[in-house]
C-alpha cells in the first residue's frame, strides 16, 4: 500500500488533493470524532503549571559559563577601540569576543559590539562593565519625520529612505471626480516591541566538533541551518533543541547574536555557555512592529460605495529594515493608488510581529471606514457590508458581521458622539481581519511499538499555541486510540523537518503529514493483525483503543493487539500533502468601551471575536489563541509604545514598568465564537485575531465621544487632545 | 499627530502614578535595608557567604554572594527553575514565590534576607503526582499558552485562595494584578481562579 502511494505521480495542480489526502480525509467533527475538534486540555499543561517544563532559560549544564553582551550606548557611532584588558582581569572571566571590529559603525542604541563569558551571571555583568569601548559619535535620527526630511544629512549608507511598494489600479483621478464626497485624513500607529517573557538566548555546548544548542526559538531547523552557516561548520554537526519556549510572536525565527555569541564563546572557553538577554536588551535589539503612517484621500459615491483611494504611506522598521503594510485593508476601492516609503531611523530593527503589517493597515482603513460612513450618513456596519468583497468560504466578513451584530446588540449602538451625557461615555465599534495561514512544511514519523506505545515525531516546536497537543490529537484521532497513548516528540532537529512556526502555518504544515502517516500506520497495523482477527484487514476497526471486527465479533485490547507485532514495530514516515489543509481566514470583532472624558482613560468593557481557521483541531486551545490575540490588540490600542528620546536617541522605557502592558484588571469580558469549517481542512489561527481589536476600540471611542482617534496608542493625553479638538471643531 | 508630540510629555497619567509608586516603594525598601545594615554586627561579602534557605520544606545550604536575589538563588543554585525571570525588577510577577505566607517578587528580594523563612516555589505545590487544585484549574481552563508566566500566576492564585478561600471576581482581579502575561491568557486565568476558589459572585 505504501509503495503504491509513493509511486503516485505528483499532482499537476500543487493544490489538487493528493491520493493520500482523499484516502485519509478528515472525519467531519465533532459529532463523529472522539477528540478532534473537542475541548482538549493541552497535554503539557501539567508540566507548565508545576514548573517541570524546561525552557532554554532553565537549562543548566555542568561547568556552564554565562555570557553577557556589551552594547552601544549611542544611536550612531563609529567604534574606535575595544579594550578588553580590564575585563580579562575581572573575577571569574573565561573568555571575551569582539562582535564588531574597530572601524565598524553601530547603528542604534543596543547594537552589539562585544561579549564576555564568566563563571556566573553576576561576574559576566561585572566584567562587561569593564570592557572599554571608545566611540566616535555620528549624527542620528530617531524620528520618521527627520529621516524623511531632505535637509537631514545622510545617516544610512543606502540613504535615509527607500521607496517601497506602489500600486495604481483603475482610473483614480476620474473616480475622485465622480465621487460625491472626498475625505482626507492621516492615520498612524506606533512601534511596539515583542516583549517575549522568555528573553532571547541560548545554551551552547560543544562535544568535539559537534554543537548542541538549546535555543528559545520558533524554528529549530532554520536556526540549525543559520547557526551552522555562521560558524562555518556542517549542519550535520549542529543539534538545536527547544522543548518549551516562552513566547516569540515572530521575533525568534533567526539565529541572531543571542545564539551565535554563546556558541562562539563556548568554543573559545571549552565550556558550555549560557546567554539570556535581559529585559532592556530585549526591547532594544530583538525586533519590533514597525510604525505606519497613512496620509489618505478617499472618495465615496452618494449611495455609500467606496470608489477612490489614494494614499501616501511611510513607516520605520529601524536601521535599514522595511515597514510594509497592506492598505486599503479588506474593503474594496475599485480605483486605488498608493506610494510607500520605508524610512530608516537609528533604532533596533523590526522583525515579524504577530500578523506583520495587518494591524497597521487595518487601523488606518477601519477608522477611515467609520469616518466615511458618517459622511454618507450610514450605519458603519451597513457601510462595511456595502464595500466588502463578495462572500466566499475565505471571505466570510459579511456573514460574520450580521451574526456578530445580533449577538453583540449592535442595534443598541447610538449615533456618533451620542455616548451619554456625563463624563463617562460608552460606544461600540467593529473591525475585520484576514490572514493567509496555511503551511506546507511538515514531516511526521509514527511508530506503533509492540508494547502499545505510540510515538509521533515532528520537528516542529511549541510557541505556546499547543503544537504538542495538536500532534497528539491528530495522531490519536486517526489511530482511534486515547490521547494518553500517544507520545508526541517535538522541538529537536533530530526529529523530521518541519518549518518555522510563523505566519500561522504550524498546524496546517504538520497536521496533514501526521494524518497521513498515522493513517498509513493504522492500515499497516491492521494488515499485520488481520490473520489473528478473521483474515480481512478491511473489516477491522480501532475504536477507543480497541481493535475489533466491524459490526461485532472478535476484538483485542490495544496492548494485546500491539503485542502481536512481535519484535517489529510499525514505523511510517510521511510528508505534507495537499488536500487536508487550506489558506485564508476571516474574522470580525466588536468592541464596547467606556471613555472617561475628564481623565481621557479608555476602558474596554467587552469584546466579541468571531474567527474561522478552517478545521479546528482543539477547540480549547484554538479559543485561547483568539483570547490572546484580543488581549495583544488591546495592548497595541491602549498601552504599548516604544518611546525614543529625540535628543539622545535613547529608548526611555526599556523595561516593563514604563513600557505598559495590560494586566488582569484591564481585561474586558471577551466572547469568542470559533467558526469551524472542517470541509476546508486546517488553516491556522495564531495571527488573525490580533488584527482588528485595536481598530474596533478606536471606533468605539469615536462612537462614544465623537472625537476621532487617528493615532495609536490611545493614551489619556491623546484622548483628551482629541476631545478638545472635537469640541473646538464643533464650535467652529 | 504623533509627529508633533515631541514636546509633549509622552508619559501618561498611568506612567506617572507607576513611577511615583515604584520610587516610593524603593525609598521605603532602601530605608529598611540601611537600618538593618547599621544594626548588623559586621559586613558580609562581596564574596560568597553561607546562606541557608528552607525551600518547600527542604533545607538548602548555599554558598552565594550577598547580592544574589532569592530568584537567582533558587533557580541557579538550588536548581529549582520553575519560577521564571522576566522583567527582573519587580513588575511582572513571573518570579512570584510565597515567603512566610506572603507573595514576594523573588527577583527583587535578596536571598540572604529570607534565611529562616518558609519559602514556597511552584515546585512545592503538587503532592507527588497530584496537582494542587489551583494547578488543576489552570489545566482545565487552559489558563496558559507559552507557559512562562504560568508558575508566577499559579503562585499568586494559590496565595489568593489561601487569603480568600472563595474569592469574589473583584478580589481575583486585585490579587492577580501584579502578574503580566504576554500571550493573553488573562480571561482564562480569571476562570481558573474562580474554579479553584469555588463560585462567589460576591
Amino acid at each position: 500500500m505504501a509503495e503504491e502511494t509513493m509511486q503516485q505521480p505528483p499532482a499537476a495542480n500543487p493544490n489538487e488533493p493528493s491520493a493520500n489526502a482523499k484516502k485519509y480525509a478528515w472525519t467531519v467533527p465533532p459529532a463523529k470524532t472522539a477528540i478532534l475538534s473537542h475541548r482538549v486540555e493541552r497535554v503539557d499543561g501539567p508540566a507548565k503549571v508545576s514548573g517541570a517544563a524546561r525552557y532554554t532559560y532553565d537549562i543548566n549544564r555542568p561547568g556552564m559559563l554565562w555570557a553577557r553582551a556589551i552594547r552601544s550606548p549611542h544611536p550612531h557611532a563609529k567604534i574606535v577601540e575595544i579594550d578588553f584588558s580590564a575585563a580579562k582581569q575581572a573575577p571569574g572571566v573565561r573568555g571575551v569576543l569582539a562582535w564588531k571590529d574597530p572601524g565598524a559603525e553601530v547603528m542604534y542604541q543596543g547594537d552589539v559590539v562585544a561579549a564576555v563569558a564568566a563563571d556566573s551571571e553576576d561576574h559576566a555583568r561585572d566584567a562587561a562593565r569593564l570592557v572599554k569601548i571608545t566611540y566616535e559619535t555620528l549624527p542620528f535620527s530617531v524620528r520618521e519625520a527627520s529621516s524623511k526630511d531632505p535637509a537631514t544629512p545622510k545617516i544610512f549608507a543606502t540613504g535615509n529612505t527607500r521607496p517601497g511598494q506602489a500600486t495604481d489600479v483603475g482610473d483614480v483621478a476620474a473616480a475622485f471626480k465622480s465621487a460625491a464626497h472626498v475625505y482626507e485624513a492621516t492615520y498612524d500607529t506606533q512601534v511596539i516591541t515583542h516583549v517575549c517573557l522568555e528573553t532571547h538566548g541560548a545554551v551552547c555546548e560543544w562535544t568535539g566538533d559537534k554543537l548542541t544548542a538549546w535555543v528559545t526559538t520558533q524554528g529549530v531547523h532554520g536556526v540549525r541551518q543559520q547557526l551552522a552557516a555562521a560558524l562555518k561548520i556542517p549542519e550535520a554537526n549542529v543539534r538545536v533543541i527547544c522543548e518549551y519556549m516562552g513566547g516569540g510572536f515572530g521575533s525568534k525565527i533567526a539565529a541572531d547574536a543571542s545564539v551565535v555569541i554563546p556558541a562562539r564563546l563556548a568554543l573559545v572557553t571549552g565550556a558550555p555557555v549560557k546567554m539570556m538577554f535581559d529585559r532592556k536588551e530585549e526591547h532594544l535589539d530583538t525586533g519590533n512592529r514597525p510604525s505606519a503612517f497613512s496620509k489618505v484621500r478617499a472618495g465615496v459615491s452618494a449611495d455609500g460605495k467606496c470608489v477612490a483611494f489614494e494614499a501616501e504611506t511611510w513607516g520605520t522598521g529601524g536601521a535599514g529594515q522595511g515597514a510594509q503594510f497592506p492598505l486599503p485593508y479588506i474593503y474594496q476601492f475599485a480605483n486605488r493608488k498608493r506610494a510607500h516609503l520605508d524610512v530608516y531611523i537609528n533604532a533596533g530593527n523590526q522583525r515579524p510581529m504577530r500578523a506583520p503589517g495587518h494591524p497597521q493597515g487595518c487601523f488606518a482603513t477601519e477608522v477611515l471606514m467609520d469616518e466615511l460612513a458618517d459622511l454618507v450618513k450610514m450605519d458603519p456596519l451597513e457601510f462595511r457590508l456595502k464595500n466588502l468583497p463578495p462572500t466566499a468560504p475565505d471571505a466570510m466578513w459579511g456573514e460574520y458581521f450580521k451574526i456578530g451584530a445580533k449577538k453583540f446588540g449592535w442595534d443598541k449602538r447610538r449615533a456618533t458622539g451620542e455616548g451619554g451625557k456625563g463624563h463617562l461615555r460608552t460606544g461600540m465599534g467593529v473591525s475585520a481581519c484576514q490572514w493567509g495561514g496555511g503551511g506546507r512544511a511538515g514531516n511526521a514519523h509514527v511508530d506503533i511499538l509492540p508494547d502499545g506505545s505510540v510515538v509521533v515525531k515532528v520537528g516542529t516546536q511549541d510557541i505556546g499555541t499547543g503544537a504538542r497537543t495538536v500532534v497528539g490529537i491528530v495522531a490519536a484521532d486517526t489511530l482511534g486510540v486515547p490521547l494518553s497513548t500517544v507520545k508526541a516528540q517535538i522541538g529537536d532537529t533530530d526529529l523530521p523537518f518541519a518549518g518555522a512556526s510563523g505566519g500561522s502555518t504550524t498546524t496546517a504544515g504538520i497536521s496533514p503529514a501526521i494524518r497521513i502517516a498515522a493513517g498509513r500506520a493504522k492500515e499497516a497495523l491492521l494488515a499485520r493483525l488481520a490473520p489473528s482477527l478473521g483474515g480481512d484487514a478491511s473489516k477491522l476497526e480501532i475504536v477507543n483503543g480497541r481493535v475489533q471486527v466491524k459490526g461485532g465479533g472478535k476484538s483485542l485490547t490495544w496492548k494485546a493487539a500491539c503485542k502481536l507485532l512481535g519484535q517489529e514495530p510499525i514505523s511510517i514516515d510521511n510528508a505534507w500533502e495537499p488536500g487536508l489543509s487550506s489558506v485564508n481566514t476571516s474574522g470580525v470583532q466588536f468592541a464596547e468601551v467606556t471613555v472617561d472624558t475628564e481623565t481621557g482613560i479608555v476602558k474596554v468593557d467587552r469584546v466579541l471575536a468571531i474567527q474561522d481557521c478552517g478545521l479546528v483541531i482543539d477547540t480549547l486551545t484554538a479559543e485561547s489563541q483568539v483570547y490572546g490575540g484580543v488581549i495583544s490588540s488591546i495592548n497595541f490600542a491602549l498601552f504599548e509604545d516604544r518611546l525614543l528620546d529625540r535628543r539622545t536617541g535613547q529608548m526611555v522605557n526599556p523595561n516593563m514598568e514604563h513600557y505598559l502592558l495590560a494586566s488582569i484588571a484591564d481585561v474586558p469580558k471577551v466572547e469568542v465564537m470559533l467558526m469551524n469549517m472542517p470541509e476546508r481542512g486546517v488553516i491556522g489561527i495564531g495571527e488573525p485575531p490580533t488584527v482588528p481589536t485595536a481598530s474596533a476600540i478606536a471606533n468605539a471611542v469615536r462612537n462614544a465621544t465623537g472625537a476621532t482617534l487617528r493615532s495609536l496608542p490611545l493614551h489619556p493625553h491623546r484622548v483628551l487632545a482629541a476631545l478638545e479638538a472635537h469640541k473646538a471643531g464643533r464650535k467652529a | 499627530m504623533a509627529q508633533n508630540e515631541d514636546d509633549v510629555s509622552a508619559v501618561s497619567r498611568r506612567d506617572f502614578f507607576k513611577t511615583v509608586g515604584v520610587s516610593g516603594l524603593a525609598t521605603g525598601v532602601l530605608a529598611a535595608t540601611e537600618q538593618q545594615a547599621q544594626a548588623a554586627p559586621g559586613t558580609l561579602g562581596p564574596g560568597p557567604v553561607p546562606v541557608r534557605l528552607t525551600i518547600n520544606g527542604r533545607p538548602y545550604n548555599l554558598h552565594i554572594e550577598p547580592r544574589v536575589t532569592l530568584l537567582d538563588a533558587v533557580r541557579d543554585h538550588a536548581l529549582l527553575t520553575g519560577n521564571k525571570r522576566v522583567c527582573d525588577r519587580g513588575t511582572c510577577g513571573a518570579c512570584t514565590m510565597i515567603v512566610d505566607g506572603r507573595t514576594v517578587y523573588a527577583c527583587s528580594t535578596l536571598a540572604i534576607e529570607t534565611q529562616g523563612k518558609k519559602i514556597r516555589t511552584v515546585e512545592g505545590l503538587a503532592n507527588g503526582g497530584t496537582l494542587h487544585p489551583v494547578q488543576e484549574a489552570f489545566c482545565d481552563k487552559d489558563a496558559m499558552m507559552c507557559g512562562f508566566c504560568t508558575p508566577g500566576f499559579v503562585m499568586a492564585t494559590v496565595a489568593l485562595i489561601e487569603k480568600f478561600p472563595h474569592p469574589t471576581p473583584a478580589q481575583i482581579r486585585h490579587e492577580l494584578n501584579g502578574n503580566v502575561c504576554r500571550c493573553g491568557t488573562f480571561n482564562r486565568v480569571l476562570e481558573a481562579a474562580a474554579q479553584a476558589g469555588g463560585v462567589n459572585h460576591g
